[in-house]
């Protein structure tokens, strides 16, 4: 098995590393955003002091940090994988002995994640040479707390939006049922804002939801800005999810296979 | 006259091949709603946090997202469908069929494509911007609203001359088929006043690649921050940068040379 994944791994980095030039246009079309919004919430706190309790500072560090947690705990899977399904050529894979999804579709997320922090790296340094973030409450311990809860995001997170292609099995319009989901976490993850910021409903559903394991729970542990008994309800609500994505994500397989009939002869 | 009914064949052509996806467009007009919901939603996170953003109020960042959207939809429904069958046509050598025609290329490239459903995203651009204005109170005259028109125009053909220039580039570059993506990225920061953001991006979104020019610049003029010797000056620049985009149009179509052998 792990020679396959290592195998799995050669083909994938290669296939990518063609990409490399799309890569950055996708890197660069990506980051827009959380500048943004870094510049919105700056500019509120400076012109106010703070929000909330926030300083310009606190939401400088908290989106340069977004930059790279949301690196690590995001997936492009839909855009890999749905059309395969569309236009039948899931079929050559369907008949190799190993899963398809958890194998070759996980190892090429990882390529391109790899290659897209490779990129992100030089830009994130001169983006903290712009915008001076004061990363003093960052501790070790923080940083490595951090990194299983990012593993456990990144495949939650997988999974979920493994299940949410795997819906192409049914219907074409597989994208719009993704385009609703993106939407979710956009508003349940923290990206918009920093979670505290939001009001006080949206707060007490967002901590019962898978998202904010993608992007807010991560960066608030990186940044020490969590208890301990916060950090330990956050790693029982990731398990929780975890076992629910992966029961899931199986249902919805093992039900689309059945479903399957490739296009053409 | 004659460009006008040229005009009106394409839009029936277009009307024509998106009623053949009747189911696609619902579903793309429910899940632009709900895009607009968010959009609202994250206006009033926002507002629930501070009263103004960059010196402009609740009312003013409506009348923003409207005029924003104003912009967006001119992308969608017309830039980005034309990018991609300009991008093909290059590739596969059909820009030879284009040329062939007796109507200005330009036109052409520009008019061929155009997602007709969107136009029902136009009416609730004008919904928002009135909207807004009546929430932030600003005191409109008939010259402001007119200034306001005029620089939305202006702006917006700002930034279709940096469309033309861009995928007129192709012609030089063919493999450039990412010609657009630093206009599409970068088009989002439209949503918000340039005054909140820090200088460098400041200077990015009004000169290199001008989308404040058609999006805050206008709402300026709404609320009567500009001088009219500055509104003369968008309009200068706005035609001036028309010419220049449409000479380099012309000199790329001189070094087109067809795909084939």
């Amino acid at each position: 098995m792990l020679k396959i994944f290592q195998r799995l791994w050669q083909v994938n980095w290669a296939e990518q590393w063609q990409y490399r030039a799309n890569l950055l246009m996708y890197l660069f079309y990506w980051l827009v955003s959380p500048i943004i919004y870094l510049a919105v919430w700056t500019s509120i706190a400076n012109s106010k002091g703070s929000v909330n309790g926030f300083t310009a500072n606190d939401f400088i560090t908290y989106y340069m940090t977004l930059l790279i947690v949301d690196q690590i705990t995001s997936n492009i899977v839909i855009h890999t994988f749905a059309y395969k399904i569309q236009d039948g050529t899931l079929s050559n894979e369907l008949i190799r002995p190993i899963h398809p999804m958890l194998t070759n579709a996980l190892v090429n997320n990882i390529a391109f994640k790899m290659l897209t922090i490779m990129g992100l790296v030089p830009i994130w340094i001169v983006l903290a040479l712009l915008f001076k973030p004061d990363f003093a409450s960052v501790t070790w311990q923080g940083i490595l707390l951090a990194i299983p809860a990012m593993i456990l995001g990144f495949f939650i997170g997988f999974l979920l939006s493994a299940a949410i292609t795997s819906v192409a099995f049914w219907t074409t319009r597989v994208y719009s049922i993704h385009e609703f989901y993106y939407a979710l976490i956009l508003l349940f993850s923290g990206q918009f804002v920093p979670l505290t910021l939001m009001p006080q409903l949206i707060q007490n559903i967002a901590h019962y939801l898978p998202f904010q394991l993608f992007m807010y729970f991560p960066i608030q542990v990186i940044l020490g800005k969590l208890s301990t008994t916060q950090i330990m309800q956050g790693y029982v609500v990731a398990g929780v999810w975890l076992v629910l994505s992966i029961t899931f994500f199986r249902w919805v397989w093992r039900n689309g296979v059945k479903q399957f009939s490739a296009v053409g002869a | 006259m004659y460009y006008l009914k040229l005009l009106n064949t394409f839009l029936k052509v277009n009307i024509q091949m998106s009623l053949a996806y009747r189911a696609d467009t619902i579903v793309n007009i429910l899940l632009n709603i709900m895009w607009l919901g968010w959009e609202l939603l994250g206006l009033s996170i926002i507002f629930g946090n501070t009263t103004s953003l960059g010196g402009w109020g609740y009312g003013e960042l409506i009348t923003l997202l409207g005029v924003f959207r104003l912009v967006n939809t001119f992308m969608i429904a017309l830039i980005w469908p034309n990018t991609e069958k300009f991008n093909q046509s290059i590739r596969d050598g059909s820009m030879d069929y284009t040329i062939l025609q007796p109507v200005n290329s330009m036109f052409l490239v520009t008019f061929s494509r155009i997602s007709v459903w969107r136009i029902w995203d136009l009416v609730l651009a004008v919904v928002l911007i009135v909207t807004g204005i009546n929430i932030s109170g600003d005191i409109t005259t008939p010259i402001s609203i007119l200034t306001f028109l005029l620089l939305t125009v202006s702006g917006t053909i700002v930034l279709y001359s940096l469309w033309i220039v861009l995928i007129a580039l192709t012609f030089w570059f063919t493999k450039f088929d990412n010609n657009v993506t630093i206009l599409q990225a970068l088009l989002d920061s439209g949503r918000y006043p340039v005054t909140v953001y820090p200088v460098w991006l400041r200077i990015i979104v009004t000169f290199i690649i001008p989308i404040a020019l058609a999006t805050t610049v206008p709402l300026q003029a709404l609320r009567g921050d500009l001088n009219l010797l500055r509104v003369l000056m968008f309009l200068g620049i706005s035609t001036v940068s028309f010419l220049i985009a449409s000479r380099i149009w012309k000199a790329g179509l001189k070094k087109y040379s067809g795909a084939s052998s």
